[in-house]
């Protein structure tokens, strides 16, 4: 029998003795409460260990840059194509920091023995992996939209132009894009046994979905006659694409090529957004659900 | 009263039986050695003490509880420092107890003389506020027993505590567990491969072998069980007279552990002590004599010869 059946348990039941407080006898609130508590623990070790300030950094120069440089080429009228520009930006550089901040979450804690002092505690495993996943998104999403924030003001000041609506569009659609890759990341990082296949794992999958993915998905509309459903599945089925397909719904400009192809496919908004969403959701479940069967 | 009860505990991983139909029980109060040779087991019964797995056969109880259906309430009574156990280097001590204390659902009212309690208990008071990276290895484990201290268990379970301590590191943990055996009703359990800690920290012991229990009892027990009883230990006015005593010593039933000239050594029952002292006494001059028990070391010795002899090397 796996540890997962072991960690699973019964009822929790009302024990205030000695000062343990569990809440309820259900214990979901304790859950809840050890998620949040661990989410705090590993927001601030990400800041202590600089991840939250070089990460924000990081977005910020590119954007910044992006923006300024973009801004003075197409003037005022130009807002869709900065957009478009920044989109492509977050498409290949939110993925790759998702998963380089996600890739260490359990493996990393395993390899330096904290895996074993959270698991020494009254809590689920699974409570672990959420809670992990919660600090670290926090960090990311703030990173995030700290720094594609920054290229936002830089817009409004210098440029003299901001549609509101779309660019927080984009902005909580880079969130979601980046928290995709963190839920990708920790789900690697819960299934590999040493942190050097997680990081050789993740490395993959960035270079598979952000650069090789759309080749062979060019490749095959151009070898095929593919009836449009196919074309929405294989947006759907990569996060990247579900945000640059959202990214360029707002805008009236495609940036030509492959993205142009992508943007015709006619997917509704909320079927993008549920998408990331459970882009978001499904790896960390199954993490979740993984790392019940870890060798601690 | 068992606090901690094994009954026919199995476990396998794939071919492999980690643990085969163990039973031993654990007495509230006691300080508990788990000894074996590496991969005999002992890791494997912590972790179904603690809920991280369950037996494949078997009932396990702890502190009342079943194992197989506790889940995680096991560790709410159970502190339990893991072998590996670490902590981020870039928290203070105090943090890292403040963050257990956060996860076992201490309250506010009672948090801070908890973490200053515990962090008193382990020596860690001074040096709390600084970044656990610059913590030798002993004071990391110190503070991995501050958080299994933090809920104020009934039972703790010490995996390999001093495994790659200094010696330094070592006493001072020992300090530490003699302290709380002492002025504690806590249970201790302790596995270690390490025969002198659990000499001197134990007072009752497990001897597992390749996922059995080969032998348990208080060290007296054992001693007399497994080590033959007493080793007395003669020394000779003439050196020359030593094949004289260790003939003496056979013929009234001791069996002879090192004979050097002028030094014999042998092993013999409790009853057949004095016997055997008063023949040699008659037989040879004696200088001096010496009684000891003959220790955990001898005990373990016998107790994996006799069960190599029985089933064959592992």
């Amino acid at each position: 029998m796996s540890a997962d059946s072991a960690e699973s348990g019964g009822g929790h039941p009302t024990n205030v003795e000695a000062g343990v407080d569990t809440k309820t006898e259900s214990g979901r609130w304790t859950v809840i409460e050890q998620t949040a508590v661990l989410a705090r623990h590993e927001f601030r070790l990400s800041v202590r260990n600089a991840w939250a300030f070089a990460l924000t950094g990081l977005f910020a120069l590119f954007a910044v840059l992006l923006s300024l440089f973009s801004g003075a080429r197409v003037g005022p009228s130009g807002f869709d194509a900065i957009v478009v520009s920044l989109a492509s930006l977050a498409t290949y550089l939110l993925p790759l920091a998702g998963l380089v901040f996600g890739y260490d979450t359990i493996v990393g804690a395993d390899e330096d023995g904290h895996l074993d002092s959270l698991f020494a505690l009254p809590v689920a495993r699974s409570t672990v992996v959420f809670g992990k996943y919660v600090g670290r998104a926090f960090t990311l999403g703030a990173a995030t939209v700290i720094g594609f924030g920054a290229a936002g003001v830089v817009l409004l000041l210098y440029v003299g132009l901001l549609d509101w609506p779309i660019f927080t569009g984009f902005v909580v659609m880079s969130v979601g894009l980046a928290l995709t890759f963190l839920a990708v990341g920790v789900l690697i990082s819960t299934l590999a046994e040493e942190k050097t296949h997680a990081l050789g794992l993740v490395l993959l999958v960035w270079v598979s979905y952000v650069l090789v993915y759309d080749l062979i998905a060019l490749g095959m509309i151009a070898t095929f006659d593919l009836p449009p459903a196919v074309l929405s599945l294989l947006v759907l089925a990569n996060p990247a694409d579900v945000f640059r397909v959202f990214v360029l719904s707002g805008v009236d400009t495609t940036g030509g090529g492959f993205a142009a192809v992508y943007a015709g496919t006619g997917l509704s908004v909320p079927l993008l957004v549920v998408t990331l969403v459970l882009w978001n959701v499904v790896p960390v479940l199954l993490a979740a659900r993984a790392v019940r069967r870890r060798s601690v | 009263m068992a606090i901690v009860r094994a009954e026919g505990v199995t476990k396998q991983y794939g071919d492999v039986t980690a643990l085969d139909e163990l039973t031993l029980s654990v007495e509230e109060g006691d300080t508990f050695g788990l000894l074996g040779t590496n991969g005999a087991g002992k890791t494997t019964l912590f972790k179904l003490l603690v809920g991280h797995i369950r037996p494949d056969a078997g009932r396990l109880e702890v502190d009342g509880m079943d194992v197989s259906t506790a889940g995680v309430r096991i560790r709410e009574s159970v502190g339990y420092l893991p072998e590996r156990g670490g902590f981020p280097g870039s928290l203070t001590g105090r943090e890292v107890v403040r963050f257990h204390a956060r996860m076992r659902g201490i309250r506010k009212t009672d948090r801070r003389d908890r973490i200053d309690d515990v962090l008193e208990t382990v020596g860690l008071a001074d040096a709390s506020d600084r970044r656990v990276a610059g913590y030798s290895n002993g004071m990391n484990r110190r503070l991995g027993l501050a958080t299994a201290l933090l809920a104020r268990p009934r039972i703790l379970l010490l995996d390999e505590p001093t495994a790659g301590l200094d010696p330094r590191g070592v006493s001072s943990f020992h300090r530490i567990v003699r302290t709380l055996n002492e002025e504690t009703d806590l249970t201790l359990v302790l596995s270690s491969h390490v025969l002198a800690e659990v000499e001197k920290l134990c007072d009752s012991v497990a001897i597992v072998h390749d996922g059995r229990l080969r032998a348990t009892g208080t060290l007296s027990e054992l001693n007399q069980r497994y080590g033959g009883g007493l080793l007395v230990t003669v020394r000779l006015d003439r050196p020359e007279e030593t094949d004289a005593a260790v003939a003496t010593a056979g013929e009234h039933g001791g069996r002879v552990d090192s004979a050097t000239r002028g030094v014999v050594t042998v092993a013999c029952r409790f009853d057949e002590a004095f016997t055997v002292l008063a023949a040699l006494r008659e037989e040879v001059d004696l200088v001096g004599f010496e009684v000891q028990e003959p220790g955990l070391e001898r005990v373990f010795e016998e107790v994996i010869d006799d069960a190599t002899a029985t089933e064959g090397p592992a």
